[in-house]
């Protein structure tokens, strides 16, 4: 629980897309969490959605339906594709919750979409004052800033040290990082962060042993664990992941001197690209720059199901792959990876792929 | 395509020196706009009639061709097999749990069959494929896609922020076409837009006579791909006959028998099939069709910029899924209907993810809803029996 100034423990507000700036969140006293779906089956949700639909969205609402999400005093939806419009609509109608709230992520990534942006923050912030009863300072938000600024940097520093020709974390445990900093009180992974950073280079060292294949993880949600389990159990490393937990939500910080709205507008918007954002040419040169920077073997898309956005950005990214001879392999998962057994085959094809052309 | 489209167009011109009809004309003049697109000396922007506002291209020198609507154009003109088509972009590796207008338009694009774009527009609404599909088709003709972001709320904000966007666009087609931007040209259009907007509400209010005096099951397409010749004085043609014929009918006895009128979502299947047959030998009339609907409001001619802005916010599929549920059921009431089919075409995630609230909504009002299972115009994905199984299983039900 995060404390408000009057010592008190604030509550929970879920966000869904990582788009929502958790500063406001906390500004307001009140403790945001990475909203996970249901970890079972579906059998609800799917008297609501049509079976093609993403089955991140399907899980979150289960879990809606489920009650398991009535610890949280509010949800922050976002306009980010067509499946989270209908999930905040059917939220709305058959879940509930004390706060709720539709933030509109403009696709421009320009002055005109700042401009909008930074309006749709100021009413997210009105709305969350009317909603605790206390308003947010610019000193509160400030903070705010100060700290996941400063979180920010400290796991950028670790993605940093992935660089290295032995890099001292596996993959997995940089998820689990990532997921426990998204989903806990923040005071509670300070922690974690600082031992993992204290960590000498060395630490997956077996001497001698060969060089591992070296793998790059692109993509939307990934919040199991399991394909970098089948990765690093086929003796490769993750030593680098793109998606929405991963480099792309720790990335750049946000400003301090500006105003901090505008500010958290220009980071949150300006950042690289997700598959909902248009700009193909970007993110194609951000995974070939990470490719180069990571020095990685093999490039492997996740993505969720029935995504239309990644489902049709994945054949132009593959095809920029194998012209650039970068070996690339799209898997889809159904958010609980329950097909796991198909994923592992191929992973290890395409491992064993690599070791072969090298 | 071109050769397709030039086949139809014939065949257009044939039936209607036989015997003219409103909707022969509006296919006429849409086919007729489709083979203009492969003229060599056209400007040919690309844009989606249904999801932009399309009085801002009337106000230019230039050829707008829906990329989506024409290549569905094609199964329809074959007798059904955009699956062939599709196959192309499936090869590519574009998944079948792609939408299939895409994989159309894709397939179309990878077999060389498109006109050229000078310009590729596009817009946020109302899915996620749409705009994706104009960017990746822009980009290997090494051209930026345009978007319109239409957010999902009206507020002043929004609607300063698609304004701006429109204020570029328009730029953005004065400088492909050297014109600089007539505003009393474009005042003139807002005034056909309204003019026809006007006398499509009264189509809209003869749809409510008892026996329905057209086939709502046109309307559907009429009010989505017609959306082309808002601001141009064609739909006010079009309209005026088709208020014509329908006063023709009511005052001649000449409708069709009705026994159970029948209102429908947005999406009428492309592809042939046994559906409307099968209905209108039941006497079951579609009277409505969601997407036929007059959403927006006049348009101010005094401020062009902010009309289009607020009519494209204020599109049916644009905002919450309770704004739409509520017109819905107005609807609903206002045909005084006795049921609603649902066509529901895969990966159409923003239009049925709302259907389980639609149906609880008619439900509580004692209105009947079929789901349809199909594909707008994959034929792999639709069965006639099926379909004619639950068809008549309805119809039953509404007995």
């Amino acid at each position: 629980m995060a404390s408000n100034n009057d010592g008190s423990q604030g509550e929970k507000i879920g966000w869904i897309c990582d788009y929502v700036p958790e500063e406001l969140i906390m500004a307001a006293g009140m403790e945001p969490v990475r909203l996970e779906g249901q970890m079972e089956n579906v059998k609800e949700a799917d008297s609501y959605l049509f079976s093609n639909v993403c089955p991140y969205v399907k899980h979150i609402l289960e879990a809606g339906l489920n009650r398991e999400t009535e610890d949280l005093a509010g949800i922050i939806f976002t306009n980010s594709c067509d499946g989270m419009r209908r999930l905040h609509d059917l939220w709305n109608h058959y879940v509930g919750s004390p706060f709720m709230h539709m933030l509109e992520i403009p696709k421009h990534r320009d002055e005109k979409g700042l401009h909008y942006f930074r309006e749709q923050l100021e009413h997210l912030k009105r709305e969350l004052e009317r909603f605790t009863g206390k308003e947010i300072s610019s000193q509160g938000l400030k903070g705010a800033v100060s700290l996941l600024n400063d979180r920010r940097g400290r796991l950028m520093d670790l993605f940093e040290r992935q660089k290295q020709e032995e890099p001292p974390y596996r993959g997995s445990e940089l998820l689990d990082l990532c997921l426990e900093e998204t989903t806990r009180p923040k005071e509670e992974t300070a922690r974690i962060i600082q031992e993992m950073g204290g960590r000498p280079s060395n630490a997956l060292s077996t001497n001698p042993r060969p060089r591992p294949v070296r793998i790059l993880v692109t993509g939307n949600v990934l919040d199991k664990p399991n394909l970098f389990r089948i990765i690093e159990s086929a003796g490769a490393e993750v030593v680098a992941f793109d998606t929405c937990l991963g480099l792309r939500h720790y990335t750049d910080p946000v400003e301090t001197e500006a105003d901090p709205i505008s500010s958290l507008a220009r980071r949150y918007l300006l950042r690289p690209p997700c598959n909902r954002m248009p700009g193909l040419n970007e993110k194609i040169e951000r995974m070939r720059q990470l490719s180069r920077d990571y020095t990685v073997d093999g490039v492997i898309q996740s993505r969720v199901k029935f995504c239309d956005y990644a489902l049709l950005e994945s054949p132009v990214l593959e095809n920029f792959a194998k012209n650039r001879d970068l070996p690339f392999l799209s898997l889809e998962n159904d958010y609980l990876w329950a097909d796991e057994a198909r994923m592992k085959t191929r992973v290890e094809a395409f491992l064993e792929m690599i070791r072969e052309s090298d | 395509m071109k050769a397709d489209f030039e086949n139809i167009l014939k065949l257009l011109d044939n039936k209607i020196a036989r015997r003219p009809s409103a909707y022969d004309l509006f296919s006429k003049e849409m086919i007729s706009t489709f083979l203009r697109a492969f003229d060599e000396e056209a400007k040919v922007v690309w844009v989606s009639y249904y999801a932009f506002p399309m009085e801002l291209l009337w106000a230019f020198d230039v050829v707008p061709f829906d990329f989506e609507i024409a290549c569905n154009t094609l199964p329809t003109a074959s007798g059904g097999n955009g699956s062939s088509i599709m196959m192309s972009a499936e090869k590519e590796g574009y998944s079948r749990d792609i939408c299939s207008f895409y994989r159309l338009v894709l397939g179309a694009h990878i077999e060389g069959i498109l006109p050229r774009g000078d310009l590729f527009l596009t817009s946020s609404y109302y899915c996620n494929g749409k705009a994706k599909t104009n960017e990746i088709i822009a980009r290997s003709h090494g051209k930026e896609s345009i978007l319109l972001d239409v957010p999902n709320e009206i507020s002043a904000s929004s609607i300063r922020y698609v304004v701006t966007q429109l204020r570029e666009i328009a730029a953005r087609l004065e400088n492909l076409t050297g014109e600089t931007l007539d505003l009393d040209k474009f005042r003139q259009i807002i005034r056909h837009s309204n003019k026809a907007r006007s006398s499509y509400q009264k189509v809209n209010a003869l749809m409510k006579e008892k026996p329905c005096p057209w086939d709502g099951s046109r309307a559907g397409p009429l009010g989505i791909s017609g959306s082309l010749f808002w601001g141009s004085p064609i739909r006010e043609e079009i309209n005026q006959m088709l208020i014509r014929e329908m006063e023709g009918r009511i005052s001649g006895g000449k409708t069709y028998p009705e026994t159970y009128r029948i209102l429908w979502f947005p999406w009428v299947p492309v592809q042939p099939t046994n559906i409307f047959k099968t209905l209108r030998e039941s006497h079951a009339n579609v009277v409505m069709a969601e997407s036929a609907r007059v959403w927006w409001d006049e348009l101010d001619e005094g401020d062009p910029f902010e009309a289009l802005a607020l009519k494209a916010l204020q599109n049916y599929l644009v905002g919450t899924a309770e704004n739409r549920v509520r017109d819905i059921v107005g609807l609903a009431e206002d045909y005084e209907v006795n049921g609603a089919i649902h066509f529901s075409t895969p990966a159409c995630i923003h239009e049925n993810g709302s259907l389980s609230l639609v149906s609880d909504a008619l439900k509580e009002k004692g209105i009947p809803l079929l789901d349809l299972e199909g594909d707008m115009t994959d034929e792999r994905n639709y069965s006639p029996e099926q379909t004619m199984h639950k068809v008549t299983t309805f119809l039953e039900v509404l007995s």
